[in-house]
């Protein structure tokens, strides 16, 4: 399973990514789009929507459920990946890629895992 | 693991306050418990979460005939359901969910009524060669749904005239459905009756996970939650108004020339529209344009938008409520 290093991750598989200033990227991870299978379509949030850590940011539908994305961290979404909605295999074809929402950081974010320890928390799943 | 079966029959064939009813069951479960909802709607087309609903419905027919739209929570495709048709849900936290086993539960209730059936793909449970559950999954806050239909006596003329779009008039997005030859089990096997399958699954139940099914009583349910939960389902916003985008357009020759109207439709509303004509009216795809952008995507209400141009020209205007009439909406 691909997990790169200098991401880090949530317990329910988002990932987040440090961009510039105090704006993260939040995608799905590899274990995710594998757990969930091809998926067929993608809601996103709205641009300014308020996130708290913890809330639904966005669902996907696979081919085998709808399943809720959750906000890794509180802030406002500032843009979205509206490539997604046309081609929401890009999750599947490109995790890491395939970001969903970049969110302006409200607080300091809590509770991430770095990539040992989500390495650890699949492990313990299984 | 499973310690508690409840067994859940809804009281009415209302398919909004039906859906309020799973979620809120599914709210309400209780840790180590699988709950087994069981519900019929009366004369009601039930979309996927995120599918169009003018692609899979002949909606503007289905509501003529008195018939219900709603949209469900789960993904997968549209159908039809009438009291022919017995829904069952299952509800379990996410350590507990297991769909092969839920659906041996279903099998072994089929099974036990005299009729052979098995698992064919991921969502649909099959008797002789034919389908006769659709199945569909959501998760949701450390929770799983796992619903679908069971077809025992459904009007299969109906199924067919709702469900049944000209693919060639819609293009957009949204997930489309598969379609697949079904089969009612009563044809299968004549004393299968609504009743009876209840009882059926209400046993499989116990057997495949042991403890004895108790009923759940449906009136604690009863309160604000669960009328805000059936506002939702039966709202226009839910059922038609998601960001599902799609294009329709529609042509037609009249007296005064040909025309042909396009719509591109987000949300349930008008998002664009255009209307070319070879009559030599400059200022008409404007005008159109004007009246229609913004209204809701129902006949009634476009119609009604187009009255805007009656003090330009009735005899044209009542024209475009006529080419209005041949859209599918």
């Amino acid at each position: 399973m691909n997990i790169p290093a200098e991401l880090r991750y949530t317990r329910s598989h988002e990932w987040v990514r440090q961009l510039e200033g105090n704006v993260v990227e939040i995608g799905l991870t590899d274990h995710a789009q594998d757990a969930l299978g091809d998926l067929v379509f993608v809601n996103l949030p709205q641009v300014d929507d308020s996130v708290a850590a913890g809330d639904t940011l966005a669902d996907v539908e696979s081919v085998k459920a709808v399943s809720d994305v959750y906000s890794p961290v509180s802030g406002r979404v500032v843009e979205v990946n509206e490539e997604l909605l046309d081609a929401p295999q890009r999750i599947n074809e490109a995790p890491y890629e395939a970001w969903m929402a970049r969110i302006e950081l409200s607080a300091e974010p809590e509770g991430l895992l770095d990539a040992q320890e989500y390495a650890k928390a699949l492990e313990e799943e299984a | 693991m499973i310690r508690a079966l409840r067994v859940a029959r809804a009281l009415g064939t209302d398919p909004a306050k039906n859906l309020a009813l799973e979620a809120l069951l599914m709210e309400r479960l209780p840790r180590e418990t699988c709950v087994l909802y069981l519900w019929q709607n009366a004369h009601t087309v039930v979309v996927g979460r995120n599918q169009n609903a003018w692609r899979e419905c002949r909606v503007d027919l289905l509501r003529a005939d008195g018939g219900r739209l709603v949209r469900r929570p789960s993904g997968g495709g549209a159908v039809y359901h009438d009291l022919g048709n017995l829904n069952f849900t299952f509800l379990l936290h996410d350590g507990d969910y297991d769909v092969a086993r839920q659906q041996r539960t279903i099998l072994r209730a089929v099974r036990s009524l005299g009729v052979d059936a098995r698992v064919s793909g991921r969502n649909d449970l099959e008797a002789d060669g034919r389908k006769f559950s659709g199945n569909a999954f959501y998760r949701h806050g450390g929770r799983a749904c796992h619903h679908g239909t069971l077809l025992l006596d459904v009007d299969m003329e109906r199924m067919g005239r709702y469900l049944n779009v000209d693919p060639e008039k819609l293009a957009g997005k949204g997930v489309a459905s598969v379609r697949a030859r079904v089969v009612n089990l009563r044809a299968l096997e004549p004393s299968i009756t609504p009743q009876a399958m209840a009882r059926a699954l209400t046993e499989a139940l116990g057997e495949e996970y042991g403890p004895e099914p108790q009923p759940l009583d449906m009136h604690a349910l009863d309160g604000p939650r669960l009328r805000e939960l059936e506002a939702r389902f039966a709202s226009w916003d839910w059922t038609y108004g998601r960001p599902i985008a799609f294009s329709q357009r529609v042509s037609r020759r009249f007296a005064w020339g040909g025309v042909e109207l396009c719509l591109r439709v987000d949300a349930g509303r008008v998002a664009d529209c255009a209307c070319y004509s070879d009559a030599m009216d400059a200022g008409l795809s404007g005008r159109v344009e004007r009246a229609l952008r913004g209204c809701r995507f129902e006949r009634a209400a476009l119609c009604e938008a187009l009255c805007a141009l009656e003090a330009e020209d009735a005899g044209q205007a009542q024209d475009l409520r006529a080419l209005v009439g041949a859209l599918e909406c």
